[in-house]
């Protein structure tokens, strides 16, 4: 697999770096915003390969990001990470786009096994 | 011999009677007006009227009438004292002397009182006793069989109403009981989701830390042992919050037309191996005609089988369980009774068994009856349990029979 550039949405620093982690080992290149305004912004400057994004963000709700990138970012590709891991928002989220659904907690290997699925012969 | 007059005021007495019963709802009005009647047409002093309290196990005053207040303040009475030979249950007792009879408590109270003489009518269903009419005479006199049989049949009228409103009090109660609980629940549940959500943020940082960790370290030895327990320890945390969050969500059951015996069978199919392991014995007894009722059937089952394993965990290795379905008609209700002989649940627990989080076995999450709970009440089902320690548990859980599919029986 070709190294991606990431871009991790979440609120808790703890999450940024731990993805950040796993996947710069794997050399990956990985950057992380706190907020969904900062994310979109970032989408919007930044040229990504995937998204890891939380649903649930202090300012913008996950899903309704996934609205607003539809049209403006349609290739790249979003792995929605949740702790409300309900069939309903997996639905919803694979139908505004995203390519696949954490439940969180989620280990190193979870992580890894969804990319590695998502970009299998890029 | 009764002349027409005293038989006309027998008559007067049962109608005023039966039209304060129909006028109120309220016991304590009806039984003074048993006090207030008796006294006037059998000319006596005055009226008790003891019903018995399961809770105290003492016979409280009710009702009273034509009693001073000195001897109505006078302390309890003997529980033993009151009840009557069983053979003694429907009969009248006349006490004719205060000073000897064992059932009289307080003679010389009753004495200073001017009462010469007591009549103790038992209010009897069937095989017990309710309570008691006593009535009191300030003079000695003899009693016809006419009197005495009038005196019973306004008792048998008497116990017959306590007995429909303790029935209604009852119900009142375990439906009070309901409200609150699920009341307790929803909010139990609303909190707890919303925790959940700020513990799966931590706990992913611990598992996505402690996996990549444990990569780096050598296959064997310490540092491997201790982050494989981190490891399988936060995903032991996950399935407790999703277990919880399935309690909270309230899931829509996709409820169509089931028999109940097939859920039944399925899921004693998944947990009979377990039985057989640990030797215990698993009774089935199927409803022979089985009403068609709108389940969601693995919802259901996850409960029964919850249930029959809960059983299993409280019998000893050769112990008895047994799984019973039957139709409910009285109460319109398809049921499933889950028995077993094992170790009871103390009383004190009992009131808290649907709580999230609450287990007496250290290996479980809390969450089994709570989520079965949720479930059942979604189904607009119910759940009651009774036990003994040391005796044993039953679970029943019933759904409401819709009345058109009531007329469809399903054969297992």
């Amino acid at each position: 697999m070709n190294p991606l550039n990431v871009l991790v949405i979440d609120d808790e620093q703890v999450i940024c770096d731990a993805c950040r982690l796993v996947l710069s080992e794997k050399g990956h290149t990985v950057a992380h915003r706190l907020t969904g305004q900062q994310g979109l912004r970032e989408l919007e400057r930044g040229d990504y390969d995937l998204v890891l994004l939380d649903m649930k963000l202090p300012d913008i709700d996950g899903l309704r990001i996934l609205k607003i990138v539809e049209e403006k970012a349609p290739e790249t590709c979003f792995v929605v990470m949740t702790g409300y891991s309900t069939m309903s928002n997996a639905i919803a989220a694979m139908k505004l786009g995203a390519s696949d659904y954490l439940s969180k907690p989620f280990s190193e290997d979870e992580l890894l096994a969804t990319i590695d699925q998502l970009f299998a012969g890029a | 011999m009764t002349s027409p007059r005293q038989y006309e005021s027998y008559f007067r007495v049962f109608r005023d009677i039966i039209r304060s019963m129909d006028a109120s709802k309220n016991l304590t009005e009806v039984l003074d007006v048993v006090v207030t009647k008796s006294t006037e047409v059998l000319d006596a002093k005055g009226a008790l009227l003891r019903i018995y309290n399961p809770d105290t196990d003492r016979f409280d005053v009710r009702a009273a009438c034509g009693l001073g207040e000195n001897y109505l303040a006078k302390g309890p009475v003997t529980t033993e004292k009151l009840l009557p030979d069983p053979s003694e249950l429907h009969q009248v007792k006349l006490i004719t002397d205060l000073w000897r009879a064992p059932r009289v408590e307080y003679p010389q109270e009753a004495w200073d009182e001017g009462i010469r003489m007591m009549v103790d009518v038992p209010l009897a269903a069937q095989d017990h006793m309710l309570g008691l009419i006593r009535i009191y005479l300030d003079r000695q006199r003899d009693f016809s069989r006419d009197e005495l049989d009038f005196m019973l049949t306004l008792a048998d009228e008497c116990a017959c109403i306590i007995g429909r409103v303790q029935l209604l009090e009852d119900q009142q109660e375990h439906f009070y009981h309901l409200a609150t609980q699920m009341d307790k629940l929803s909010s139990l549940g609303r909190m707890a989701a919303g925790i959940a959500h700020e513990i799966n943020n931590p706990l992913a940082g611990i598992l996505l830390y402690g996996s990549n960790m444990r990569k780096k370290v050598p296959a064997e030895g310490p540092l491997a042992d201790g982050l494989d327990i981190i490891i399988k320890e936060t995903q032991r945390c996950k399935t407790i919050i999703q277990g919880l969050l399935d309690f909270a969500r309230d899931t829509e059951p996709h409820r169509v037309m089931t028999n109940v015996n097939r859920i039944v069978g399925s899921a004693l199919g998944i947990v009979e191996n377990e039985f057989h392991l640990r030797h215990v014995d698993i009774g089935l007894t199927l409803a022979k005609e089985m009403v068609a009722t709108p389940l969601d059937a693995n919802q259901i089952e996850q409960v029964v089988i919850n249930l029959m394993l809960n059983a299993l965990h409280a019998v000893d290795e050769y112990g008895h369980v047994s799984v019973r379905t039957f139709v409910d008609q009285t109460a319109d209700t398809v049921c499933i009774e889950i028995l077993d002989n094992g170790c009871g649940i103390a009383e004190k627990d009992l009131k808290k068994i649907f709580e999230p989080f609450y287990s007496t076995r250290s290996e479980g999450t809390g969450l089994g009856l709570s989520i079965s709970y949720g479930i059942i009440r979604n189904h607009e089902g119910d759940i009651q349990v009774a036990s003994e320690t040391g005796k044993g548990t039953r679970f029943k859980i019933a759904f409401p029979i819709q009345s058109e599919a009531a007329d469809k029986k399903v054969f297992p």
